[in-house]
């Protein structure tokens, strides 16, 4: 111990500027793996959590196919009552406008409608403010909200928006506004716990009135009686349902959120482990740079007779020491960047459950020990090569190069070998399937094309070394660079691959963001025609409840202008343990007015034609690849009459979502799942009319305060692409932090570089050098490099990105994307890279512009 | 004539609108009053009349498998309107209350076994028909079945309950005069009221999951109104016995909160042919004797009585079957009351006669009627 405290602590507080840059390379390696995966726990323990609360004592739950069960049905499940107690619920998300608030945001809640005489079992509704708050009978609570405009909200939600039992609130549901009284308020339990707070409590009766959804329920909660095994309960009921309804544990909804979100979850962990693969460089070069600099204690230590494993211990010590440092500063700080990071996905994620019920949870010693496991192993497996390079010297020749510096050497043959067998694994990788819908091999393929670039940075720079520029034309600084930097190929060969591989990161994802972008734009451009879109809430109209109105409708069709109007209605379904979305058009209004870009048949008007008046879908590309279904399939799927194949007869390209859709026309969809209230409009004017005023006339015609959203087709398309670039926000975050941190290496190679040459920069010094020239060598040694790990990284990004587009993004989301380059991205981010490498480069060229002969240190 | 036995509607009836917004004098207007002129007709009337603010059908009756063990049960179904023209299209607007009461008296094992129900009509999950005897509340029914009255309730989590087919052997006797029964000073304080008084019954009690064939003799009342009572009562006592001699009484006290009867206080006695005799508070003694203390609620209940009608030369002792025959009504009507079957034994006329009936005794838990009822 004490001669690792001699041997290893001494040199690593020696070099504090290269200790510390590791350090916290590691750390915010660490720091965003940490927040990853905490940020991804997040989103689904906040569904899990808002859906516990939400669900109480259920045991189970009886749902139709998409849009709730008919309430007609519901007289004829009597029979439930034999397992259990029974109610039926709607549940909603809304938007509450407290009244006389001027200038205050009106703000999303979940609203909950139930029976309160059957629902009381279930869920805990400790109203507050009655004499005696136990004291609520049921018929008291019902006598609270038999009233249409009686709402309960929580004291919480009160309390922030200075509302009290009798205020008047006005509540949105899509484009409707509805006058309600605050009639209780509810304590924090129960459903009353989720989302802050945002909560309120309605009869179903109003609420089916509020949310236009009269006839139906969302779903009927059962609460099993006591001693009754739930599985074989569940077995029962679904024996005896009639077709079209389906039972269910609560938490199977938490499952399929879950993995809807698996592959989203997978690729950002993924992403996150870019960040903890420069720490691992980080880790290697300052090991590397220990052992090279040791050479001569090395020899010490083997001379008087300390074996080899001794040796390699001691190295590996220090990589363990510098990743405990890293880790322990690591955890923590990613708890913090999780914070940031839900923040940043919450407009990513499709649901609002997930996006806002998300409270980071306190770092947990599994979340710790898992950062001490993957930093602790990564930076000993970082430091095995240098280390066993150590155990494996001879005091004779340990002791010969005294000066520390390796020697330049020969092209390294084995490297090449070894990154040749690595790209031979990233092409086999590249064509395997997904597992389980998880690009596994895609991202194995990326790594082994990652670890094929680091091996051949060494190689690269001995070629590039031997190429000499004509003189004339070069500073003698340049010169002097280019031999300084061949003499130590192999040590800053780690420092140019770390940033290589960022920058091979950085160019890749931007090119996949690129194309991705370029192919969104083309196909927004193609497939929305209609020049008026009318949502019934704000976001997207796919898979989302609120219902455009009647009123809207007819005021829309009324405008003169107005030639069609086609309207776009989605329901969420499970299928094959994930949730999709059954969407539907008029097709023959497609047909007429529309252009959806079909992937087969290419003609997608026959596609279309032959789905028309049977019981036929098309369907998205990402279903298509997802379940693995082709034109003229028969899919399956849940109904309202019960389970119904559907003939698939086109493959459309959609960027809307990854869930996967399917769409049918909509008097197929009437026959299934009803014949509900749109959730979208789309209208097409007549030649010359102008959108926007035909916007603005339907507007007025619909009076003042209706919460209606109507987009022109320019405006859509511009909010279409708001979207892309906000979801990509924090790709391009976690690159940032990448670069960052392997540009810190840059300039502690530098720097280290440097000290080891006071000797030989206090002799050019000596020779008439000014500190000038000295400064401008250093600068153009750093630029040299960064320009150097540039390339690579270019090449090697190009690489990776076609793994990202045809291997990863095709497995996990099932999207064509057509390959584009975004140069000007690359260009701007290229002259950046140069510049930062230059700026790397002063802190140490300043350094060693004060060097002189004498002040030569005794342990350099 | 009143009949105020029926305290759990009533409560129901009058505390509700006491919640809802909107002043009570408005819902009172929706609803129909009692009139003096209107005509019961059977078996029309047994249906529904939704005109009205608050409506019950009440079954009692005493019952014995073949090996003896009796038992005694009590169904009730009560309607109550909470807003006659909901606003709100949904079904699942509030238009009715419908409340059910369950009790299975096992004698021998000296149980009393109890459930309730409280629902909206909604989907049709509870509800009475306008056209015919069909009342409903979840699982439980009745029904007529030609000339019988088909009645089912059981209670699935402790397995009790009854499936019984009551057949009238008497004709309906309307209370008061023709069925209009005036129940307080105000003019539009009244009901309209009939009971069957004879029900033989055949079918099966389950109790602890297991059915038992069963028969005896069963007591179906149907009352229907919108305004009732005058709150000054502390209470009251009301019993129904059918005697062996053929003949059966009904009668009740009204408890003022001073400890006086009050003058409403009534009854009918019905001759072995079915004819019906009023009683006023007069024409009857009703003497409480030996009590019994619940220890659920600490109400002190007289479970033996004495039963005087000196005009009719009939003097009875009325005893519980068993002393523990509380209804707790916490889900649906929130009042506490005794309810439950007895035994009845004495002289008429110089002549002994024994029969067996029912027992309510309300006010004796909690606070006075009157404050329950503010």
């Amino acid at each position: 111990m004490s001669l690792f405290r001699w041997f290893i602590l001494r040199s690593l507080r020696s070099d504090l500027p290269r200790t510390a840059v590791t350090i916290a390379g590691i750390a915010v390696g660490i720091a965003v793996v940490i927040a990853i995966r905490l940020a991804n726990a997040t989103s689904v323990l906040g569904f899990e959590t808002a859906l516990n609360a939400m669900s109480g004592r259920t045991s189970l739950e009886i749902a139709g196919a998409g849009s709730g069960v008919d309430e007609a049905l519901l007289a004829e499940l009597g029979w439930l009552r034999e397992y259990g107690l029974v109610s039926p619920v709607i549940e909603g998300d809304v938007l509450l406008d407290p009244r006389g608030t001027a200038g205050a945001e009106a703000e999303l809640v979940r609203l909950l409608g139930v029976d309160i005489l059957r629902d009381r079992p279930f869920r805990d509704y400790p109203l507050v403010g009655g004499a005696d708050a136990q004291a609520f009978t049921t018929r008291e609570f019902l006598a609270l909200l038999t009233d249409p405009q009686a709402v309960v909200l929580t004291e919480e939600l009160a309390r922030r928006r200075g509302l009290d039992v009798d205020s008047a609130v006005d509540l949105i549901s899509g484009d409707r506004r509805v006058g309600l009284v605050v009639q209780g308020l509810l304590g924090r339990e129960g459903p009353a716990e989720v989302l802050d707070g945002n909560f309120i409590l309605m009869d179903i009766a109003a609420a089916q009135l509020a949310l236009d959804r009269l006839g139906r329920v969302d779903r009927v909660d059962v609460r099993l009686a006591e001693g009754l095994d739930v599985a074989a309960a569940e077995q029962a009921i679904a024996g005896r349902l009639p077709p079209g309804l389906t039972v269910q544990r609560p938490e199977r909804r938490g499952a399929q959120v879950e993995k809807m979100l698996a592959a989203f979850h997978f690729n950002l962990t993924a992403l996150s482990y870019i960040a903890l693969l420069v720490g691992m460089f980080l880790v290697y070069n300052t090991v590397s740079v220990t052992v090279i600099t040791r050479r001569a204690e090395i020899g010490m230590l083997r001379t008087v007779g300390t074996p080899r494993r001794a040796v390699l211990a001691l190295f590996l010590g220090q990589a363990a020491a510098l990743a405990l440092v890293g880790c322990a500063l690591g955890a923590p700080l990613g708890w913090l960047l999780a914070q940031a990071a839900v923040r940043m996905t919450a407009s990513t994620v499709t649901t609002f459950w997930v996006a806002s019920a998300a409270q980071v949870p306190p770092l947990a010693p599994e979340d710790v020990a898992l950062a001490v496991a993957v930093g602790l192993s990564l930076a000993l497996a970082a430091a095995i090569v240098p280390a066993r390079e150590a155990a494996r010297l001879t005091p004779v020749g340990a002791l010969r190069n005294e000066d520390g510096l390796a020697p330049a050497g020969g092209l390294p043959g084995r490297h090449v070998a070894g990154a040749g067998l690595l790209l031979a694994a990233a092409a086999w990788c590249a064509t395997r399937p997904a597992v389980a819908g998880l690009p596994v091999f895609g991202l194995l393929a990326a790594l082994a094309v990652v670890f094929a670039a680091a091996l051949l940075v060494p190689p690269t720079l001995y070629v590039l070394q031997r190429v000499r520029g004509p003189r004339r034309w070069m500073p003698v600084e340049s010169e002097l660079a280019r031999t300084n930097l061949g003499g130590v190929i192999r040590r800053v060969s780690i420092s140019v691959a770390a940033l290589a591989v960022s920058l091979a990161m950085m160019v890749a994802i931007a090119i996949m963001i690129g194309s991705f972008r370029e192919t969104v734009a083309y196909w927004v451009g193609q497939t929305l025609q209609a020049d008026l879109f009318v949502a019934a809430g704000r976001g997207s109209p796919v898979g989302a409840r609120a219902t455009v109105s009647a009123d809207v409708e007819a005021a829309l069709r009324a405008h003169e202008s107005v030639l069609a109007v086609d309207g776009f209605r989605g329901v969420d379904l499970a299928y094959r343990d994930s949730l999709i979305v059954v969407g539907s058009g008029r097709f023959d209004v497609m047909l007429e007015h529309g252009n959806l870009l079909f992937k087969e048949p290419a003609d997608g008007r026959r596609a279309l034609a032959a789905a028309l008046g049977r019981p036929a879908v098309v369907v998205s590309e990402s279903f298509a690849l997802r379940f693995d279904a082709t034109a003229g399939d028969d899919i399956v799927l849940q109904t309202s009459r019960g389970e119904q194949p559907f003939r698939v007869t086109g493959v459309y390209y959609d960027y809307s979502t990854d869930r996967g859709l399917v769409v049918m026309d909509r008097g197929t969809f009437a026959t299934y799942y009803g014949d509900g209230r749109p959730s979208g409009l789309t209208a097409y004017l007549a030649a010359g009319a102008d959108p926007g005023r035909v916007r603005q006339e339907v507007l007025a015609a619909l009076g003042p305060g209706r919460p209606v959203f109507i987009n022109t087709n320019a405006s859509l398309r511009r909010s279409v692409m708001r979207v892309f670039d906000s979801t990509f926000a924090i790709t391009y975050a976690l690159e940032a932090i990448a670069i960052c941190v392997s540009m810190f290496g840059v300039a502690a190679t530098l720097l280290t570089l440097a000290l080891e040459r006071r000797r030989q920069i206090a002799m050019l010094r000596l020779l008439g050098a000014e500190r000038s020239h000295l400064r401008r060598m250093i600068v153009i040694e750093a630029v040299a490099l960064g320009m150097v790990s540039l390339g690579i990284g270019l090449v090697v990004g190009f690489l990776l990105s076609l793994i990202l587009i045809y291997v990863i993004n095709v497995q996990s989301f099932g999207w064509t994307i057509q390959y584009h380059v975004p140069l000007g991205f690359l260009l701007r981010a290229a002259a950046l890279v140069v510049a930062g490498a230059a700026l790397a480069g002063l802190y140490p060229a300043r350094l060693a512009g004060r060097f002189h002969l004498a002040e030569r240190g005794a342990d350099a | 004539m009143t009949r105020t036995r029926r305290l759990a509607a009533w409560t129901a009836a009058c505390a509700l609108p006491a919640c809802l917004p909107g002043p009570a004098a408005a819902q009172e207007a929706e609803w129909r009053q009692a009139r003096p002129d209107y005509v019961l007709q059977l078996p029309g009337d047994h249906a529904s009349h939704p005109d009205y603010r608050i409506e019950w059908w009440y079954y009692t009756g005493n019952l014995a498998a073949a090996d003896g063990r009796r038992f005694g049960y009590q169904v009730t179904f009560f309607r109550v309107g909470v807003d006659a023209r909901p606003a709100n299209p949904s079904r699942w607007a509030v238009r009715d209350l419908h409340m059910a009461h369950l009790a299975v008296t096992d004698v021998d094992g000296g149980r009393h076994l109890t459930a309730e129900r409280l629902n909206r009509a909604g989907v049709g999950w509870a509800g009475a028909a306008t056209d015919t005897l069909e009342v409903w509340n979840e699982g439980w029914r009745v029904s007529l079945d030609g000339a019988a009255h088909r009645l089912q309730a059981r209670e699935d989590r402790d397995g009790f309950g009854v499936d019984l087919r009551l057949t009238p052997a008497k004709p309906a006797v309307a209370h008061g005069s023709n069925g209009f029964s005036q129940k307080g000073a105000q003019p539009g304080n009244a009901s309209h009221y009939y009971s069957l008084t004879r029900l033989a019954t055949r079918g099966r009690v389950l109790l602890d999951g297991q059915a038992l064939d069963v028969e005896g003799w069963s007591w179906m009342d149907h009352e229907f109104g919108t305004s009732f009572l005058e709150p000054s009562q502390q209470g009251w006592d009301w019993f129904s016995l059918q005697l062996d001699d053929g003949t059966e009484l009904m009668v009740y006290v009204l408890r003022r909160r001073d400890g006086s009867i009050d003058p409403h206080s009534a009854g009918t006695l019905v001759d072995a042919a079915g004819r019906a005799t009023a009683l006023d508070a007069g024409d009857f003694r009703l003497v409480p004797g030996r009590t019994w203390s619940s220890p659920a609620s600490g109400a002190a209940y007289p479970v033996a009585w004495r039963v005087a009608v000196p005009g009719a030369g009939l003097d009875l002792r009325v005893e519980a079957v068993v002393d523990g025959q509380e209804l707790s009504t916490g889900e649906s009507t929130g009042v506490t009351y005794w309810e439950g079957a007895v035994v009845a034994a004495g002289m008429r006329a110089g002549q002994p006669v024994r029969g067996r009936g029912y027992l309510e005794m309300t006010g004796y838990a909690g606070p006075p009627m009157s404050e329950v009822l503010r």
